[in-house]
């Protein structure tokens, strides 16, 4: 108990096979990973290297078929639909590529569903929801549609959506990925701000520039990872 | 989960961001509620006409007319059957006549003696003509009714025939329905005078030339009803005076919409005006509606001892505003299958859009189910939303319905609006909604997150 209530991430020898057509292809073969509380984390891959599913397996949006998983010492492998979706809501805080903020919400709302999916009144998400806007800057553009905002606006939007619900651990995939290098490393030094409060971050990119901004960097090359020196 | 009220609060931001699409998507349900809605006006109008033609109508009042077909029993016992004769000697069957058992018309000069026996019990009163097609009933016949049959409390007979008549403002002469009574129709039909007396006893021994009319009619061709009482109407060519103008009726009675009827005396109209062409009917009524099957049996068999040839057609009122209520329902229930019909289309139309909906917001639900919404709190917001379209094409609906009513009575259908009609609508909208919204939103809460958030 102790020793994985140390852990935040606690992952071992899980094996994900997908059925492609008439192939079995097997996408993570193998893989342990522990993270701690604090920490930030860079998983490196080219495509087709198995991170994409390996973050869906670290963010408890896809089973695997062997290994365990404990996440905050919780076994994720037991759960079904329903409570990994409980799971997800008040653990993990999820930043996308491409954003993926629901267009006909406003920026204030988008960052509320987190908290309204709890059960929470719309009053008192907004009022938490206007806290998180104000800290990334973003409280003149609580009425805006994403689609008014610049790129880096959106995922400042998206941030703050991550971050409304407090969650243990806050997975970034490929952050930066669809922003102009300025408009990304400003992401990046945000990322580290909020690392040095104390979040937990898993950030996957295929970037090794990006990468470099994390604390600890793992590689995974064929559905196997590799340990990286500490920058 | 997230609150009911704040998953509302999604589905109606939602509504209002596609606020075409939603209409269009509700098109069917809004005509589904006001077919609903009109279908039910017009079955109930439908109804409403039956109950007021049939409201004068006396509950214990029995039509009999002769009828078309011929008797078959009545036609082989004429024939000339050997047995059951009560013990009549062959020679009393001289001259090939036709063998009447008990209960038949007398037969013509033929019927020489020698058979009294056979006759025992029965008054064969009259001559006969052995065509069934023209037996006429007659005075005599109302009489035996009268005298005969225990439960009867008024007996009467009429002949009507569409006839010209001219008077008034007319210009030229046009067809109304003239009606020959006696002097207790009024009290048998409860029809009751707006200006002066109906026909009476009177009129009938004398063969007056007097005419009662009913209101509609007398509007029409003397412009105010009040003008008619006092003024002639010339039917068939001679002169009646107006003694009496009626009430409007609206009511139904022997087939004969008595607004627009007009009676004379029945002897007098026998003689001049139909000249026994026309075929009389009579109404009997019973005295309590529990009289009245026992006093139509007993009818017609006093009817078939007086015409053996013939057939009868005998109906009680009650029987006819059965039956008009039943087509009346009958209608109203196939005219709301045809409304559940376009529902179901609208329903259609509804799951196809939400189908659409769906895959257009797989990314949607993808991002809502990677941040926690479960697969209730999906399968919810999209019910409700499919329900709200539904509600708010329904309410739509009805409002179309209330444009719509005034149009078609304008084109003279009946209609009586109800709220029974709008609550149906609704039921129907809501209903319909949510059991064809169902699938599409069961779909979309069983989404993959992953492959969801992929397609976007």
């Amino acid at each position: 108990m102790e020793e994985s209530a140390k852990h935040l991430i606690e992952i071992t020898d899980v094996h994900k096979r997908f059925l492609m057509g008439d192939t079995v292809v097997e996408a993570l073969k193998g893989v342990s990973l522990t993270v701690d509380e604090g920490e930030f984390l860079g998983i490196l891959g080219p495509s087709g290297s198995g991170k994409s599913t390996l973050m869906n397996v670290v963010g408890c949006m896809d089973t695997f078929q062997e290994g365990s998983y404990k996440l905050l010492g919780i076994p994720v492998e037991s759960l079904g639909d329903d409570k990994l979706t409980i799971l997800r809501n008040r653990l993990i805080g999820f930043i996308f590529q491409k954003y993926h903020l629901i267009p006909k919400y406003t920026v204030l709302q988008n960052v509320m569903m987190p908290l309204l999916s709890r059960g929470m009144r719309y009053e008192d998400a907004a009022r938490i929801a206007l806290e998180k806007l104000r800290m990334l800057d973003m409280e003149k553009r609580l009425a805006h549609k994403p689609n008014e905002l610049s790129g880096g606006q959106q995922q400042r939007a998206a941030i703050a959506r991550a971050l409304v619900g407090n969650p243990k651990l806050l997975l970034a995939d490929e952050p930066t990925g669809a922003l102009d290098s300025k408009t990304g490393k400003e992401v990046l030094k945000l990322f580290q701000a909020l690392n040095d409060q104390g979040h937990t971050i898993v950030m996957i990119t295929h970037d090794l520039s990006v990468a470099k901004s994390a604390g600890r960097i793992v590689r995974i090359i064929d559905g196997e990872l590799y340990k990286e020196e500490a920058t | 989960m997230i609150r009911f009220g704040e998953i509302l609060r999604l589905v109606w931001i939602n509504i209002m961001e596609n606020k075409v699409k939603m209409m269009l998507t509700s098109l069917g349900i809004i005509v589904g509620a006001a077919t609903i809605v009109l279908v039910i006006a017009v079955g109930r109008g439908g109804q409403a006409e039956v109950a007021d033609q049939f409201k004068n109508l006396n509950a214990g009042a029995i039509d009999v007319s002769v009828g078309d077909g011929i008797d078959m029993d009545a036609m082989f016992a004429a024939g000339g059957m050997p047995g059951g004769m009560g013990g009549m000697p062959p020679g009393g069957m001289s001259g090939g006549m036709p063998n009447m058992g008990g209960g038949t018309r007398g037969g013509t000069g033929g019927m020489s003696g020698g058979m009294p026996s056979g006759m025992g019990g029965t008054s064969s009163r009259r001559s006969n003509s052995a065509r069934p097609g023209s037996t006429r009933l007659d005075m005599e016949d109302v009489e035996d009714i009268k005298t005969f049959v225990s439960g009867v409390e008024e007996v009467t007979i009429l002949q009507s025939a569409d006839t010209t008549v001219f008077g008034g403002v007319l210009e030229e002469e046009m067809e109304a329905t003239v009606v020959g009574v006696l002097d207790n129709y009024d009290t048998v039909s409860n029809l009751t005078a707006l200006y002066g007396r109906f026909i009476e006893a009177e009129d009938n021994e004398t063969n007056a030339y007097v005419a009662v009319i009913g209101y509609s009619l007398a509007a029409e061709i003397f412009e105010y009803a009040a003008y008619a009482y006092g003024d002639y109407l010339t039917i068939d060519s001679k002169n009646y005076e107006i003694v009496g103008v009626l009430d409007t009726m609206g009511s139904v009675s022997s087939g004969i919409s008595p607004d627009t009827a007009v009676y004379i005396p029945y002897n007098t109209a026998e003689k001049y005006v139909f000249g026994g062409q026309e075929s009389p009917k009579i109404t009997a009524i019973a005295s309590s509606v529990g009289n009245v099957e026992q006093a139509m049996t007993d009818i017609e068999a006093i009817l078939t001892e007086n015409y053996p040839t013939a057939s009868f057609d005998v109906t009680d009122a009650g029987s006819a505003m059965e039956a008009a209520t039943s087509s009346a329902d009958t209608l109203a229930s196939l005219l709301l299958a045809v409304a559940t019909i376009v529902f179901a289309v609208g329903g259609i139309g509804i799951m196809n859009v939400l189908f659409v909906t769906v895959q257009e917001r797989t990314g949607e639900i993808g991002i809502l189910k990677a941040i926690g919404f479960s697969r209730n709190a999906i399968l919810l917001e999209f019910l409700l939303e499919a329900a709200l379209i539904s509600v708010i094409g329904g309410v739509l609906g009805v409002l179309l319905s209330f444009a719509l009513i005034p149009v078609l009575e304008w084109t003279g259908t009946r209609m009586e609006n109800s709220v029974w009609g709008w609550v149906l609508a609704l039921l129907f909208a809501v209903v319909t909604g949510t059991v064809f919204g169902f699938y599409p939103a069961w779909k979309a809460s069983r989404l993959n997150p992953i492959e969801a958030l992929n397609q976007e």
